[in-house]
């Protein structure tokens, strides 16, 4: 069992070694052949792990590799910790992620570089499971990292277009900010704990402080400040509609996958010391909740297909924050999960399209595509109901949960905002689907004619996704007593804040969800397949997403740019460099008047021999 | 003989060793000047062992005539390969040490 652990962990991590090695050595085909083999062997130990752990009643378990830093007060080993919530986010991790990968080598085809990016795509699972499977914070931070850097190398696929590469820079810099929030927090757990051990952590954090202790309160704060960065929440959330200049699985594999799910995943693993800070979860809950209702109302307003996904992500993640703001940790999770099926699903067929078009991403170029991609356009169609919560559909279950948790709370303001935000996912993503396969199409003569369906090796895990997507939800419907995954979460504490009433079909909340999930979609089907033309533009303030872009590079970037260059041209060379050519001006000065002493005149140095010993003379007798 | 009159004629030596080594510019002059100074010395040793009635003096004579036969034979050596050099014997011409 331990073996398989490992194994799992390190297959990715092997995978991406030996495509780094052999780079030059190995064709197309067996370096996807590679790179999906590693990566569904993982899944398949995850798996069989997972059914271990079901049918032999275990306990959750901790596997020491080797004790990594032995130092005086700081033991932190390079420990596994196999229980239910990572288990979860395994089998999503590795399971989507094989999707991706398989999907890539269709994606991918034409490309020159094609070993780099499956390597990197490797790494990214690799750190994404390191992560996830970590016992103790200090190797969580190691796969925290890690995830930053493939994807800022992923990201930055295309370094040659300057786009790209500054968004891959910027996806970096953003996540800096939280990562030091994170490492703070890592410190003072440290200090507070001794230990990183996510499992001792949680067990002394309630015997040793008071509940709302101040300084937990300051401890996930900054844990709180790590995931915000990580998930793309409100104020750092830019960089993700930027990502989007990465090849278009790689954005599949952030959204759904890795990356950006660390968040959400970091407040639930650390939830029995969130619990104890009843203020931290409702500033988690508020972020959430403003997050999710800004981010859908950007999504309106983007006329780029990925950027809407982008920010239909951002939207989400704010909604699984929200779910963990009332303690409702399991709701977050099960929306994760179906999330990650659906959004996956969604940008793999936007990727058949973008594929297909030679990378155009623009709506304003499309329109009228369900003729030339008639598999795809039923893909994205499931996706963006599911995603907007019809029944029965995957992430109608899990948003339900998260609006009844919020109802049953009592926490009505952000209910109505998660209200609004489920509405909003319908109209955005329908819109979205009407101006891109609906309508007249927009592309030019030629292109069309070259334009057809995506090959087998994409369409089929889309096509799989799509299962999931419409059977997900199944996996948080109560047949029995508790839906299978809440009784599996359940061992670990992760659970509901309000106990959930026994048939979600006679409350209330349920059926107004559904009603405005209708909405949302019915409105802008019929907006857009109506008026499809003439409302391309929408409002210029939502399309430039509240101009927070802007703000920032107005707000923060030219002003430290500003104080950059006033440091390069005056401090630089004034103060620093001038401080060290003072010494070296004073040396060279100095020498250059004992070199004259040298003169390599004998009778010179005779004359100072003699006056020298004058002196000492002198000296010795008087 | 009186002491001091010997001391004296040591002194003047030795002065005149300084000075001929601090203005003449001929290495052979240089090299005189120095052996004028070391006779100078050997000069006080003889005087004051006579004086004090013990050989030590004498034997320190010994030393400095055998250090000074050597550093002669040295001395003219470098003084022929330097002339061979430059064809000058002049040491002002010889500053190839200069910082």
């Amino acid at each position: 069992m331990e073996y398989a652990v490992w194994l799992g962990l390190f297959l990715p991590l092997a995978g991406f070694l030996i495509l780094t090695v052999s780079s030059h050595y190995i064709g197309r085909r067996l370096t996807g052949w590679i790179a999906c083999f590693t990566i569904l062997m993982a899944f398949i130990c995850f798996a069989s792990l997972l059914l271990i752990y079901t049918h032999a009643d275990m306990t959750p378990q901790s596997f020491t590799l080797y004790n990594w830093i032995p130092v005086d007060k700081i033991q932190a080993g390079f420990t596994v910790r196999l229980d239910p919530l990572s288990l979860v986010m395994t089998l999503i991790i590795t399971g989507v992620g094989f999707l991706i990968h398989v999907y890539s080598n269709g994606y991918m085809e034409h490309e020159e570089d094609f070993v780099r990016y499956f390597a990197f795509l490797n790494f990214f699972v690799f750190c994404m499971l390191l992560l996830v499977l970590a016992g103790n914070l200090l190797l969580l931070f190691v796969g925290w990292e890690g995830v930053g850097l493939a994807s800022y190398l992923l990201i930055g696929y295309w370094y040659h277009r300057p786009a790209a590469a500054q968004a891959a820079t910027k996806a970096f810099v953003v996540n800096r900010i939280g990562d030091l929030g994170f490492l703070l927090g890592l410190l003072l757990t440290f200090h507070l704990f001794g230990t990183g051990d996510i499992a001792e952590i949680s067990d002394r954090a309630g015997k040793e402080f008071a509940m709302g202790a101040p300084v937990l309160g300051l401890l996930t704060l900054l844990l709180f400040i790590g995931a915000v960065g990580k998930s793309a929440q409100l104020p750092l959330y830019t960089w993700l509609p930027d990502a989007m200049e990465g090849p278009t699985p790689v954005s599949a594999l952030i959204h759904a996958a890795t990356m950006v799910t660390a968040g959400v995943y970091l407040v639930v693993r650390m939830h029995p010391v969130f619990m104890l800070t009843p203020s931290t979860l409702h500033l988690v809950g508020a972020v959430g909740g403003v997050t999710s209702l800004f981010a859908a109302l950007c999504a309106v307003g983007q006329t780029d297909l990925k950027r809407v996904l982008a920010y239909s992500t951002v939207s989400q993640l704010g909604l699984m924050f929200l779910a963990c703001g009332i303690g409702a940790f399991y709701a977050a999770m099960f929306h994760l999960t179906t999330h990650a099926f659906v959004k996956a699903l969604l940008f793999l067929s936007a990727g058949n399209v973008v594929h297909m078009m030679h990378g155009t991403t623009d709506m304003g170029k499309m329109g009228g595509l369900s003729k030339v991609f008639p598999k795809t356009h039923w893909l994205f169609l499931t996706g963006v109901l599911a995603m907007s919560g019809i029944p029965p559909l995957a992430a109608f279950f899990s948003k339900d949960l998260i609006l009844e948790q919020e109802y049953l709370a009592g926490f009505e303001v952000l209910f109505f905002i998660a209200l609004a935000a489920s509405l909003l996912t319908g109209f955005y993503l329908t819109r979205a689907y009407c101006l891109a396969f609906t309508g007249k199409s927009r592309l030019e003569d030629h292109v069309l004619k070259a334009v057809k369906e995506a090959p087998p090796v994409m369409l089929i895990p889309v096509s799989i996704l799509a299962f999931l997507s419409i059977a997900g939800g199944l996996l948080g419907f109560a047949f029995g007593k508790t839906p299978i995954l809440e009784g599996f979460l359940a061992e670990v504490g992760v659970t509901l804040a309000e106990k959930e009433p026994s048939n979600i079909f006679l409350s209330p909340e349920t059926w107004l969800s559904i009603l405005i999930a209708v909405i949302g979609v019915g409105t802008a089907a019929l907006i857009y397949t109506q008026w499809a033309d003439r409302l391309r533009q929408p409002f210029a303030f939502l399309t430039r997403s509240f101009y927070v872009n802007e703000l920032y590079w107005k707000g923060i970037v030219v002003p430290l740019k500003a104080l950059s260059r006033f440091i390069a041209n005056f401090f630089e060379p004034k103060v620093f460099d001038g401080s060290i050519q003072a010494v070296t001006y004073t040396a060279q000065g100095v020498s250059r008047r004992l070199q004259e002493v040298q003169s390599g005149q004998i009778r010179s140095y005779v004359a100072w021999m003699v006056v020298g010993t004058v002196i000492l003379i002198v000296y010795l007798v008087i | 003989m009186d002491l001091s009159l010997i001391i004296f004629v040591s002194m003047a030596m030795f002065a005149i060793g300084i000075i001929g080594v601090l203005v003449r510019r001929n290495a052979l002059i240089f090299f005189l000047s120095i052996e004028l100074m070391l006779n100078a010395g050997n000069l006080l040793f003889v005087a004051f062992s006579r004086q004090w009635g013990n050989q030590i003096g004498l034997v320190w004579v010994f030393f400095v005539l055998v250090v000074a036969a050597a550093e002669a034979a040295v001395g003219l050596a470098i003084i022929i390969n330097l002339f061979r050099s430059k064809q000058v014997v002049d040491v002002d011409q010889y500053n190839l040490l200069r910082g």
